[in-house]
């Protein structure tokens, strides 16, 4: 149990260029779990590796319980991880590979024997211990990293995209049987995934990273409701929120012909600028029928639709601007085809306006 | 070896595949003839006549001494207390040779498996004992290196009062081993380097993080992810090991007496200097059936270690 921190923390593989971790400040409290997400090359693999001890930490530094690790070598950490490709000892067998750690700690064989029969019980493992890892499928041999993890009892559990390796349906199961168990454990975890869905649907909080810089640190509803930035905008959410650059109007902006106003205070915010970036995601269109008024709503011929049974998204492009795309989120069952006229509205309640420019949030 | 070997499956009896009458068969075969035969005839046809004058008294000094003796050259050959002394000295040279080189090799590979200014250079270097002629290898162990007065060794170790030691004349067999071992470490040392950049690091890395020190890595992860690439280190170089005779002809001829001499030498001395035929054919043929023995067991050990056993978790 352990408050782990990164202070201005920096990674910089070649001095003069670019840091794969620029300056990251995260704090994880004690038993929550926090979900570093981010496309690939965004460094959140590298700030776990820095956490675990397997990447020196160039600048700033880290804390775990408040102990400085930055010259603590990797075993000294108190800290267990979870390798993306499971990273079991081929030669050993499943129990031996789980009381692996143990032993190289010293601990007694029956000690040993036994804390690893309760972990293959809470895990399911209890009849492949004997078995080598090649004789177990993808799930198995996850749950057996998992139990390398968590035999240990350590402060922070490391978890670098555990899940990827495993099919649709063994993911969404485990991911669940992740978090479950470390909420019944309250071990601190720092879990990297590229997968916005199990940022979203594991983390406590999340933090959403780019290039190597922090984007926002936040809990997922507030990712969500408030991104502070359209990459967070365009990253949290599926399929992605919409993203229009349009220009000012009198009172907002203009969109296919329409115009939306915007709130006061996003229009102080906005000042002179004479363009900004909208954001509105699938599911904050109205559809309208298209016989409607055309200075209220937002003409648009469909692309694709995707039924999906509970709903369905229609992608879609302007009939005045060919080269603008949406996504509109709509009931279950649609009468729309490829080619058909649609007419939307977004709810001017739930709109994010980004600075054009910089891409920060208004206000 | 055959035993090991997937046997073609025969055309005509393929199940599925449409029926091939027995001229088509051949036809398809043709072309594959002339190397068997060819093979049979540079292989089997001098072993069987091999065969064929282990059975015979037959001395190449005495003519018309050739007579058929059924297997009274085999008898011999198991009384002479020269052979075993040989059969003992071929053991030793071919197992310790190969166990020694794997070791050193294995040190090497893993000073080779880091990073440091120069490896390109070292390893180049490393590697060159290997592309030496054997030959000139064993003249260079002879003269430059072992020779009483003129030799390196001596001289390097005569600041600590050893000059003068007779190596060759003195220890013969560890004279030869030691040409042997220097030429076929870095062999080793090539395959399991190899075998040790196959190490997947997320491996190391999670025994970093399970608090391994270096050595309990060493053990309880890479020697068993090494064992195969040791395993046939130890094959390759048995094989070829104990058919090896120039470094024996060059450096001492076998002796003092049969002190440094192996199976081939001994029975090239029996053939060529003492030109005993019948006998030295026996001894080629308890020697081909001790090595079929021999590499029976071994090819069976790396295939069974190659057939992936446990790879790739």
């Amino acid at each position: 149990m352990a408050e782990v921190v990164f202070d201005q923390a920096s990674r910089i593989y070649t001095p003069g260029a670019k840091p794969a971790v620029d300056s990251l400040d995260l704090t994880v409290a004690d038993g929550d779990l926090v979900v570093l997400v981010g496309p690939s090359g965004s460094g959140k693999s590298t700030a776990l590796r820095m956490l675990a001890g397997l990447e020196p930490i160039d600048a700033g530094s880290v804390r775990i319980d408040g102990r400085d690790v930055v010259d603590v070598p990797s075993k000294d950490r108190d800290i267990a991880m979870v390798f993306q490709n499971y990273a079991l000892y081929p030669s050993k067998t499943v129990a031996e590979n789980m009381a692996f750690p143990l032993k190289m700690r010293g601990m007694g064989k029956e000690e040993r024997a036994q804390r690893v029969r309760q972990a293959a019980e809470m895990l399911g493992l209890t009849d492949f211990l004997d078995r080598k890892p090649k004789a177990l499928s993808g799930g198995q041999r996850q749950r057996v990293a998992m139990g390398r993890a968590i035999v240990r009892e350590p402060q922070v559990f490391l978890m670098d995209e555990p899940l990827s390796n495993l099919d649709a349906k063994m993911r969404v199961q485990t991911r669940a049987q992740i978090a479950e168990m470390q909420n019944r454990l309250a071990v601190s975890t720092v879990y990297v995934t590229h997968d916005q869905v199990e940022a979203m649907t594991m983390g406590d909080k999340v933090a959403v990273l780019a290039d190597g810089k922090l984007q926002q640190y936040a809990t997922p509803p507030e990712l969500y409701d408030r991104p502070i930035n359209s990459f967070v905008a365009g990253f949290i959410g599926s399929p992605a929120m919409n993203l229009l650059d349009l220009p000012r109007s009198s009172s907002g902006v203009t969109l296919g012909g329409i115009e939306i106003p915007l709130p006061r205070e996003v229009s102080d915010a906005a000042g002179s600028r004479d363009r900004l970036t909208v954001g509105i995601r699938p599911e904050d269109w109205v559809l309208e029928s298209t016989g409607s008024d055309a200075g209220s709503v937002v003409k648009a011929v469909v692309d694709v639709v995707e039924e999906l049974g509970s709903e369905s998204y229609l992608y879609a492009h302007l009939a005045e601007d060919t080269s603008t795309s949406i996504v509109v989120r709509g009931p279950g069952r649609v009468q729309v085809r490829f080619g058909d006229p649609i007419a939307v509205r977004p709810n001017p309640d739930a709109l994010h306006v980004f600075d054009a420019e910089t891409g920060q949030r208004l206000p | 070896m055959t035993a090991t070997m997937e046997r073609p499956a025969a055309p005509e009896t393929t199940g599925g595949a449409p029926m091939i009458d027995r001229a088509e068969g051949w036809r398809r075969r043709a072309p594959l003839l002339p190397a068997l035969i060819f093979t049979i005839i540079v292989t089997q046809i001098p072993f069987i006549l091999t065969l064929w004058y282990s059975l015979q008294s037959w001395n190449l000094v005495r003519p018309g001494s050739q007579e058929f003796v059924w297997f009274s050259n085999y008898a011999d050959v198991f009384a002479d207390s020269q052979f075993r002394t040989v059969a003992l000295n071929t053991v030793i040279m071919t197992l310790g040779s190969v166990l020694i080189a794997v070791v050193l090799g294995l040190l090497l590979a893993l000073l080779l498996n880091r990073q440091f200014v120069g490896r390109g250079v070292v390893r180049t270097l490393l590697i060159t004992p290997f592309l030496i002629t054997p030959v000139a290898a064993a003249l260079l162990w002879k003269t430059v290196l072992l020779d009483p007065t003129l030799g390196l060794i001596n001289f390097v170790l005569t600041p600590f009062g050893a000059s003068g030691t007779e190596w060759i004349s003195n220890y013969p067999l560890a004279s030869v081993m030691a040409a042997l071992i220097w030429q076929w470490t870095p062999f080793m040392m090539l395959l399991l380097l190899a075998g040790l950049q196959s190490m997947p690091t997320d491996q190391l890395e999670a025994a970093r993080v399970d608090g391994a020190s270096a050595w309990s890595t060493f053990r309880e992860l890479t020697l068993p992810h090494l064992r195969r690439f040791i395993e046939l280190g130890v094959v390759l170089g048995t094989i070829y090991l104990v058919n090896i005779f120039d470094q024996v002809y060059m450096m001492t001829q076998g002796g003092p007496g049969v002190a440094s001499a192996n199976l081939p030498f001994y029975i090239y001395q029996r053939a060529f200097l003492g030109f005993d035929i019948g006998q030295s054919a026996a001894m080629g043929v308890v020697v081909v059936i001790l090595t079929l023995i021999a590499a029976n067991f071994a090819l069976r050990l790396i295939f069974k270690s190659f057939s992936g056993e446990e790879e790739a978790a």
